[in-house]
């Protein structure tokens, strides 16, 4: 890990399984929602996505993640933990870069706070991505300004 | 003032480097001036400026050893 919220990389299967065996802890919970953002192979003209390259301020994705967290436990009072981490580096078309966890009491606020969070992520998270194309081009993509 | 300019995404492609020291920095109308004329190429895209991981709305008073980013629009997630 890069640091609490950013992984090298794709968000792999080890790093999904050391979060998940963490639920069974947490028996004040009563539903978990989970949301897997992963690379699309986009057609863009004739062109098709065949990996994207993140890029992230990392000090300042760790203020904006716990902006987020802080203020999801404040909107939502049965949700009990929050976790994001978010790919830097190299991610391929099929492959994990998001990784959203919300535990809460009960499902309902668990679902609904996980929407929530993986909207701000999009919205306030500085990360930058470069689409790469199967024949070596690439391309910024940009959504939200802060 | 010294001050470290940060870029990131596009403006990092286009600038060809992530960072760059800057020293005797009056005001951040001045940093941005010296920016702006080592790195011309930057006055083609839009960007928003942090300072110390915080975004900035209006122009920011600096302090000596401040990090100023200057990021293209996001595309997390």
């Amino acid at each position: 890990m890069v640091n609490d919220f950013l992984t090298e990389g794709p968000v792999t299967r080890d790093i999904i399984s050391a979060e998940l065996s963490k639920l069974g802890s947490m028996t004040d919970s009563g539903g978990h929602s989970v949301f897997f953002g992963q690379v699309r192979a986009d057609l863009s003209g004739v062109r098709r996505v065949k990996a994207i390259e993140y890029s992230a301020y990392g000090s300042m994705v760790v203020v904006e993640a716990e902006k987020i967290i802080n203020k999801i436990r404040s909107e939502f009072e049965d949700v009990r933990e929050v976790r994001i981490i978010h790919s830097a580096g190299i991610v391929m078309a099929g492959e994990i870069s998001l990784f959203v966890l919300v535990s809460a009491g009960h499902r309902q606020q668990a679902m609904e706070a996980c929407s929530k969070t993986v909207d701000l992520i999009k919205k306030s998270f500085p990360v930058w991505k470069k689409e790469i194309f199967e024949d070596n081009t690439h391309e910024w993509k940009q959504d939200y300004f802060a | 003032m010294n001050i470290l300019v940060l870029f990131f995404g596009v403006l990092a492609e286009v600038t060809m480097t992530g960072s760059k020291h800057y020293t005797g920095v009056g005001s951040f109308g001045d940093l941005r001036l010296r920016v702006e004329d080592d790195f011309p190429e930057i006055a083609h895209y839009n960007y928003r400026i942090a300072v110390n991981n915080e975004i900035m709305n209006e122009e920011p008073v600096l302090k000596d050893g401040d990090e100023i980013a200057f990021m293209p629009p996001f595309a997390g997630g």
